[in-house]
């Protein structure tokens, strides 16, 4: 049984883009996935699909975005959440190293399951997906 | 005749007898000294207590009398005792003097010696002496002078002023070192306790009441208080007062504070410079993080792509475009190296030590801005209202400033409200001597308590506008920073925007 289904991916990067789309094709990976440029796009759209109960099951959010970046839409997700009945996995995917985004992260243990360094790997899909 | 004779000279007898009886008794040092014309020394008479004080023995009473003074005699005295002596012999004055004694026993005493003199039908001189110890004034007495001149030396060893204020008159005695540490002295009649106050530096003198008051109130043992007092030549010094009130009356009220002035100008100058640089050191601090923050998001995403597609290409599937990833190679590489030419221009503008710095008049630079942007200005259909002032020129960077102006303008016509005309207006006020610029406008506005944190990070946008890059606002922000200024922002969604920049003639 497939982990997930639905996926989110939200980074303002289209060659981060690019590679996530490379990297399924790569590990055989049959997922459906929409692609947001923002974390405020992202949340409009989940908004929506509340709606229907079509959400996904899996985000991958980056922290460093235009608009609403991914701490933003963490909070605008944290207040959405009690309204959904389906689990919504969330993974940050970000280049960020720093100390500072670590610690923000576990402000958000109970949004947040892992946080991902890029570039994300082959064998990072593999555990996520396999 | 004889028996007469006899007779008188047995009641002379007996009243000298009773003088003796009584003189005995008299608690006082006394005795009589007879000095011959040849300077010979007879002691003619001395009382019971000179003897058993000046520990004198039998066999020493049979002596010369010189030899007894002279063994008892301080060394230091010595002269000064037979000098006044002397003197007193030749004038036929009374004599004084004061002297100390050193006994075997008793050890050190200070005496006072007082008697009269005159001469006898044998040209003897005669002196009747009363001797009195006068050790604990004495001793007394130099132990203030000692303390005296210890306080004195503490006083001006330390730079010290004393004042003392009699609060019913108000008059106040200053020290010279008081006075010295404004440059005044006593021709500048300074006595009262008000002529003193105005001459506090305005900002200071509520605190400094503050303390006084909190001492009358008996809220603090001591009253202390450092403040800034106007010295002659117009400078201020600053001044660290310690007193405490001394005595009051029957109700509790003051009625005298006594207390101590120093000077502390250099210490307070250097505290002053040691907070000065202690900001600077977090500023550079802060930029520093940032630094690493741009560092560890922009340029490691970047590199981040290159490692994956390079990858990619090194293990092609069927699907695989070579193309398309060489593409996106291009697309990583550009973005790279602007966000290091950003880099860079951040980097430049904290690094170069001594910045051009000019006087620039606001409303010139202005003009000039407008005039580059006038097709955008007239094509977005623009209403610009100037109201700087005509005299507002600040000492900034020429290039920095026509960015600064450029920057505020576009954003401004970028994030234009839809439904209204634009409406840029741009004014300037002076606030304590330093120039303040306003750039206001009527468009999208920014939620700044959802974006305020990040609205002057590098590569921040919040508006779904193409073009939005996220670099104008903060590389304005560290070149006014750089230049000594600050920026802050007042902004309402669907309403408009106020920057307001504070430039800082000083730096």
């Amino acid at each position: 049984m497939k982990k997930f289904n639905t996926i989110f991916v939200v980074d303002d990067d289209l060659v981060y883009h690019f590679i996530i789309k490379k990297l399924f094709s790569k590990c055989n990976i049959d997922v459906r996935t929409k692609y947001f440029f923002n974390g405020l796009e992202a949340i409009d759209e989940l908004k929506d699909k509340v709606q229907t109960d079509n959400v996904p099951d899996l985000i991958l959010l980056d922290i460093n975005m235009p608009v609403y970046d991914g701490w933003q839409f963490l909070e605008e997700f944290k207040k959405l959440k009690k309204t959904i009945s389906k689990e919504i996995t969330v993974y940050l995917v970000s280049s960020s190293n720093d100390i500072s985004d670590l610690n923000k992260s576990k402000e958000y243990q109970d949004e947040v399951k892992k946080y991902y360094y890029k570039p994300m790997t082959q064998e990072d899909f593999e555990t996520i997906f396999v | 005749m004889k028996t007469s004779l006899t007779s008188n000279n047995y009641l002379l007898e007996e009243k000298v007898s009773f003088y003796k009886k009584i003189l005995n008794q008299v608690p006082d040092l006394i005795f009589q000294l007879t000095i011959s014309p040849e300077n010979n020394f007879y002691f003619s008479y001395i009382n019971k207590n000179v003897i058993s004080f000046f520990e004198v023995n039998e066999f020493e009473l049979h002596s010369n009398p010189i030899d007894i003074i002279n063994s008892r005699l301080h060394p230091e005295d010595k002269n000064l005792f037979f000098d006044s002596l002397q003197s007193s012999k030749k004038k036929l004055q009374p004599w004084d003097c004061e002297f100390r004694v050193v006994l075997k026993n008793k050890g050190i005493h200070w005496f006072k010696v007082v008697g009269s003199v005159e001469l006898d039908a044998d040209k003897n001189t005669v002196f009747y002496c009363n001797l009195s110890n006068i050790s604990s004034v004495k001793n007394r007495e130099l132990k203030v002078q000692e303390s005296e001149t210890r306080y004195q030396f503490a006083l001006e060893a330390s730079k010290k002023g004393i004042w003392d204020y009699n609060v019913k008159t108000g008059k106040v005695y200053f020290s010279k070192e008081s006075l010295d540490i404004l440059q005044l002295d006593e021709m500048d009649n300074i006595t009262s306790n008000t002529q003193w106050d105005e001459r506090i530096h305005p900002d200071d003198l509520e605190d400094y009441l503050l303390n006084i008051q909190a001492h009358i109130d008996n809220k603090t043992l001591f009253f202390e208080n450092t403040k800034r007092v106007l010295a002659k030549d117009g400078t201020y010094r600053w001044v660290l007062s310690r007193g405490k009130i001394i005595e009051r009356d029957a109700k509790g009220n003051p009625l005298r504070i006594i207390g101590t002035h120093s000077d502390v100008t250099s210490n307070k100058e250097k505290e002053q410079e040691l907070l000065h640089n202690l900001d600077i050191i977090i500023e550079q601090n802060n930029r520093l993080l940032n630094f690493a923050h741009i560092v560890s998001h922009n340029l490691r995403s970047h590199t981040g792509n290159f490692k994956m597609l390079l990858n990619m290409m090194d293990e092609p599937d069927d699907e695989l475009n070579q193309e398309e990833c060489l593409g996106y190679l291009k697309t990583t590489s550009n973005a790279l190296s602007d966000t290091i030419d950003h880099l860079k221009e951040l980097v430049d503008i904290h690094t170069t030590i001594i910045h051009k710095k000019e006087d620039l008049n606001l409303g010139l630079f202005l003009n000039h801005t407008l005039e580059v942007l006038s097709k955008e200005i007239r094509d977005n259909k623009v209403t610009i209202v100037n109201k700087i002032g005509e005299k507002d020129t600040i000492k900034f960077n020429p290039a920095y400033l026509e960015s600064l102006f450029l920057n505020f303008t576009t954003n401004a016509i970028k994030y234009s409200h839809p439904e209204r005309i634009p409406e840029i207006s741009y004014s300037s006020r002076r606030e304590n001597g330093k120039v303040i610029l306003m750039i206001q406008d009527n468009g999208l506005g920014i939620n700044l308590e959802k974006h305020g944190e990040k609205l002057f990070g590098m590569y921040k946008t919040f508006h779904k506008n193409d073009d939005a890059r996220g670099i104008g606002l903060f590389i304005t922000k560290n070149q006014i920073e750089s230049m000594g200024g600050s920026i802050q922002v007042e902004s309402k969604v669907n309403v408009g925007t106020t920057f307001k920049i504070n430039f800082n003639e000083e730096v």
